[in-house]
């Protein structure tokens, strides 16, 4: 019989490979948008007040990008929602939202 | 507390050390502090010719990290001549990816209980001078109160002791305590914005914990690199004894996704330059193994603390003159890294080389457990781990920062931007990261001297701004320039933490 370490450790495993999975995904997607709209958008963690970036293209612009909260957990930011039409922009949420659920 | 462990203590401490979460960041079964190695290294770089320093600086002046034999070099240079070209060149190098700006903090003491028995530490289990003692979290509450409602500080290290009651749960409750406290001031409202911990070597588990209650940086000191002195100081059968737990602390907090991570010596315990090639390798592991480097480095000197009579007894006492140049070798070795200062040191000491690298440095400091609500002015050495050098107030140093032309910075910005890990690294190495320094000091300054600046301070701050802000408007382009405008108006009108 499984202990319960070996079970949160198979728990912990089974979601950084989903979370793995999402990254990738966002990547391909934030690719797409840079490469055809010319607009960055990244996918940040939100720990707290830490927000770390772990997916999609990164800009370091002086100007404060704009955040949208996804759930308590993803963001996604950009400083050219402008640029990014709005079917797109919902494939990205919709994206995040799905893998959350 | 007694000076035998109990049967709980005693589990708990068993329950700590994860040897695969060692071995795995080893080669070979060896950690990267080779003593020999190191002891070689600094006796083959002797006398180095003027054109290799030459070479050293200019590779420092790129923001690259330096070679071992580079920084041995370096720590081997003897011409007075040459050792005040490269204070100026510390110098150049802070200004370059810092810019002007000094970021202040404070310190912030939970308890005082600890399972170790540290020959150099004043809170070490058997000291029974000590007053003992863990806060609870209305405490701390109170505590973090008096720092970001009537002191303003928005950036704290919180400090706890190696012990089952000040675990990772309770340091993760002490943290949410912290963030949740927000206080009415003069013109808008105090928080702490960002909590750094200076705590014991945890497992990945227990740093994750601490990752989703969103610490800022994840502070270790190794005390001293050198493995029989490191022996010597921390004995046999305490938790703090192993080494390489220790020092594979901060890899595994960057497994477990804290991406900015402090490192520090305790310079006194060995010989001081020993202990700078050990920050350089550990730096440069960090870098090799994960792609990012130290947050930030420190480089204490051991201070007097309550019936510890090893801190007299030292053979290897760090000189001011030596001090300042441990402080530039560093700032050469591992340009990127930002720098801690702290009121360890006396105020005439600070003055002098803060010039020369630093990045941040405390004021308004207490270390007693429970010292800032309880208002006591005076150091009581039976409930500090150490007597510190300078107890002026923020608003002196503050001051005195102005009148040297530095501005203070509140700024927590870059971790809540996703500034941090190996993105940070880029932007430091690239001088980006000085603009964003540059901006978000600005604002913060702003928000303090409103809030809380004496008459004669807010004055001081004033010049600086203006000169900050011509200084903007001259080099960055109109729309930064404009936004930094709107933001500045919305501080002066109350609004608060506003940030680029």
């Amino acid at each position: 019989m499984k202990n319960c370490l070996s079970i949160t450790g198979e728990l912990r495993m089974a979601r950084e490979t989903s979370t793995s999975e999402l990254f990738e995904r966002f990547n391909v997607v934030a690719k797409e948008i840079k490469d055809e709209h010319n607009a960055h958008l990244w996918l940040i963690e939100v720990f707290g007040k830490r927000h770390s970036y772990v997916a999609g293209c990164k800009e370091d612009s002086f100007l404060p990008p704009e955040v949208i909260y996804i759930n308590k957990r993803f963001a996604v930011v950009s400083s050219d929602w402008d640029r990014i039409p709005l079917e797109k922009k919902e494939e990205v949420f919709s994206l995040v939202r799905d893998f959350c659920n | 507390m007694l000076a035998v462990l109990t049967k709980k203590e005693r589990d708990w401490v068993e329950s700590v050390i994860k040897d695969e979460e060692i071995v795995k960041y080893m080669e070979n079964g060896r950690d990267f502090i080779d003593d020999d190695d190191i002891w070689e290294r600094l006796q083959r770089n002797t006398k180095p010719d003027k054109n290799r320093i030459r070479d050293i600086i200019q590779k420092s002046l790129e923001i690259q990290t330096l070679e071992p034999d580079e920084t041995a070099s370096l720590l081997n240079i003897e011409d007075p001549d040459t050792w005040h070209e490269i204070f100026q060149v510390a110098k150049e190098i802070k200004r370059k990816v810092y810019d002007n700006r000094i970021v202040t903090f404070a310190p912030l003491y939970c308890g005082d209980l600890c399972v170790n028995n540290c020959l150099y530490c004043g809170f070490r289990r058997e000291n029974v001078v000590i007053k003992r003692r863990r806060l609870g979290l209305d405490e701390i509450r109170k505590e973090a109160e008096v720092l970001a409602g009537e002191i303003g500080h928005k950036r704290l290290i919180v400090v706890y002791g190696e012990h089952p009651s000040t675990d990772a749960g309770y340091i993760a409750d002490t943290i949410r305590t912290i963030y949740d406290v927000k206080v009415k001031t003069k013109n808008g409202y105090g928080q702490i914005r960002r909590v750094n911990v200076n705590i014991a070597p945890m497992s990945v588990d227990d740093l994750r914990l601490l990752r989703d209650v969103g610490i800022g940086t994840y502070q270790v000191f190794q005390e001293t690199y050198h493995h029989g002195t490191y022996k010597r100081l921390h004995p046999e059968g305490t938790l703090k004894s192993h080494y390489q737990w220790r020092l594979y602390c901060h890899h595994r907090a960057l497994e477990a996704g804290v991406d900015d991570v402090a490192i520090g010596a305790l310079f006194g315990l060995y010989d001081w330059r020993f202990e700078v090639m050990g920050l350089l390798y550990h730096a440069r592991d960090l870098e090799r193994q994960f792609g990012i480097g130290p947050h930030t480095i420190s480089f204490p000197r051991l201070e007097p603390a309550a019936n510890t009579p090893f801190i007299q007894a030292t053979n290897y006492r760090v000189s001011d003159e030596d001090f300042k140049k441990i402080i530039a070798v560093i700032r050469l070795s591992v340009p990127y890294t930002g720098m801690i200062l702290t009121a360890r040191e006396p105020a005439s000491i600070r003055r002098e080389v803060l010039p020369i690298g630093i990045t941040q440095t405390d004021a308004s400091t207490k270390i007693g457990i429970g010292a800032y609500s309880d208002r006591y002015t005076d150091q009581e050495e039976d409930r500090q781990q150490f007597l510190l050098g300078d107890t002026r107030s923020l608003d002196e140093v503050i001051r005195e920062l102005a009148q040297m032309g530095y501005i203070t910075s509140f700024c927590t910005a870059g971790y809540r931007c996703g500034r941090t890990g190996d993105r940070i690294m880029t932007l430091l190495r690239t001088g980006r990261e000085a603009v964003f320094c540059k901006l978000n000091a600005v604002l913060t300054f702003r928000e303090w001297l409103d809030d809380f600046a004496s008459p004669e301070t807010k004055a001081a701050g004033e010049q600086v701004l203006k000169k900050e802000i011509e200084e903007i408007k001259d080099k960055l382009p109109q729309n930064v320039y404009e936004k930094l405008l709107e933001y500045y108006r919305r501080i002066e009108d109350g609004e608060r933490d506003l940030y680029f």
